[in-house]
């Protein structure tokens, strides 16, 4: 693992292996684990669709657990960062405690704005429980500003109107606003405990047609069953951490509109 | 009423109360057994890898209480949908189902790359009896919902 460049913010220290620049107009994604893994399942098939370059990484003593992730045999960060052409993809099979998810939320943000992205999308499920019936599957999507709700023109994807959001992606939307990005969340009906690659192809088809740039999902819907196969151990921790932050919670209408 | 008729119906009334009290207590105790026993079957679950040097793997599964019945839900994917076999004991729900093929993980970790995977072996504790009768078993797409009716 070479180091070009690093840089502390808050506990989270970004280190970049190489240099490198975003062309305009410039997306981020962050990806996270959630509910069933929608949003690391998609983002792994843009990583590989679209060859993105693995550029970077992030780690913290105080909220990542001690590990590294070999790949290919080298040595890479548990937050890996990918970049090409227009698009950088944060990605992370580790869930980090809530105090930590606060910090990494403000550092990725502060992070990709530096980096002159325009357009931040957020990618992940939505838990329904009777997942087990239901194929086709609806997604939703939440804007934090005007001008993100243009990208979705043509996009067959509904308005979140009511009820809560609990987890990763809340912070990293009420971030989103504080620090006035425009990002679209996009929310596929998926399960709750188990990996869910139909659902992460869907998110991806919309995303695709986002950033205009076609990204096939024929190959992510015919490896589905050897990812769920795969994500196993990934989504058993996850769940764990998803119950401490009450994520049964979006179950429950608002009490109020 | 005489005052003899007022003590027994006083004396009942204390009964009623008081086992409603016994019953609220033990009915609590049983919640918070079970939540504890959920907890540590949760950590317990954590603990233990996925798979078995023995050749199986142990697929994710869930449990949830619909009021009336418990709903167990189990992720088989690559599962040999007619090889799926349920079996019931006291409280306990035991499946046993073969891969459509073998498996090896050997592109994705070099943990366990040696060993070649054929089957998904469970065992799954409910808080109640059950009575295999009541029992229903639905499969779609390598999920398998299992109702279990509390009665």
């Amino acid at each position: 693992m070479e180091i070009y460049r690093e840089e502390f913010l808050g506990d989270f220290r970004f280190v970049e292996y190489k240099p490198f620049r975003l062309e305009r107009p410039a997306y981020a994604v962050i990806a996270l684990p959630d509910a069933g893994l929608v949003g690391v399942i998609g983002a792994w098939h843009i990583v590989k669709s679209l060859k993105l370059e693995e550029v970077g990484g992030i780690d913290s003593y105080s909220f990542l657990p001690p590990v590294v992730v070999v790949s290919n045999k080298e040595i890479k960060l548990p937050v890996r960062i990918f970049a090409k052409d227009n698009l950088l993809l944060i990605y992370s099979e580790f869930m980090l405690p809530q105090v930590g998810m606060v910090q990494l939320s403000k550092a990725l943000l502060n992070y990709i704005e530096r980096k002159g992205v325009e357009y931040v999308v957020l990618m992940s499920g939505i838990p329904i429980q009777n997942r087990f019936e239901v194929e086709k599957l609806r997604t939703y999507y939440i804007i934090t500003s005007p001008r993100a709700l243009e990208l979705l023109k043509d996009i067959e994807a509904v308005p979140f109107e009511n009820g809560y959001l609990v987890g990763p992606y809340a912070l990293l939307l009420k971030e989103s606003i504080k620090s006035r990005l425009d990002s679209i969340m996009l929310l596929t009906e998926s399960f709750l405990e188990f990996p869910d690659p139909e659902a992460s192809a869907k998110n991806v088809e919309i995303f695709s047609k986002i950033i205009g740039r076609p990204i096939d999902v024929k190959d992510l819907l015919e490896q589905a069953e050897v990812i769920r196969i795969r994500a196993r151990d990934a989504m058993k921790n996850v769940v764990r951490n998803l119950a401490q932050m009450r994520k049964e919670y979006e179950y429950t209408p608002p009490l109020h509109i | 009423m005489s005052a003899e008729d007022e003590f027994e119906r006083l004396w009942r009334r204390i009964k009623e109360v008081e086992k409603s009290i016994r019953d609220y207590v033990e009915e609590e105790f049983r919640k918070t057994l079970e939540d504890i026993r959920s907890e540590l079957r949760s950590i317990d679950r954590m603990l233990m890898p996925s798979w078995s040097h023995e050749g199986y793997l142990r697929p994710l599964y869930t449990v949830k209480d619909v009021g009336n019945a418990y709903v167990i839900y189990i992720d088989l994917p690559k599962v040999d949908e007619g090889s799926i076999d349920v079996r019931f004991k006291d409280n306990l729900v035991m499946i046993r189902a073969k891969l459509k093929e073998g498996l090896t993980l050997s592109n994705w970790s070099s943990r366990g790359s040696e060993v070649r995977f054929y089957e998904y072996r469970e065992v799954i504790e409910l808080p109640i009896r059950i009575d295999p009768k009541k029992v229903r078993v639905n499969v779609k797409r390598g999920r398998v919902q299992i109702i279990v009716p509390k009665e």
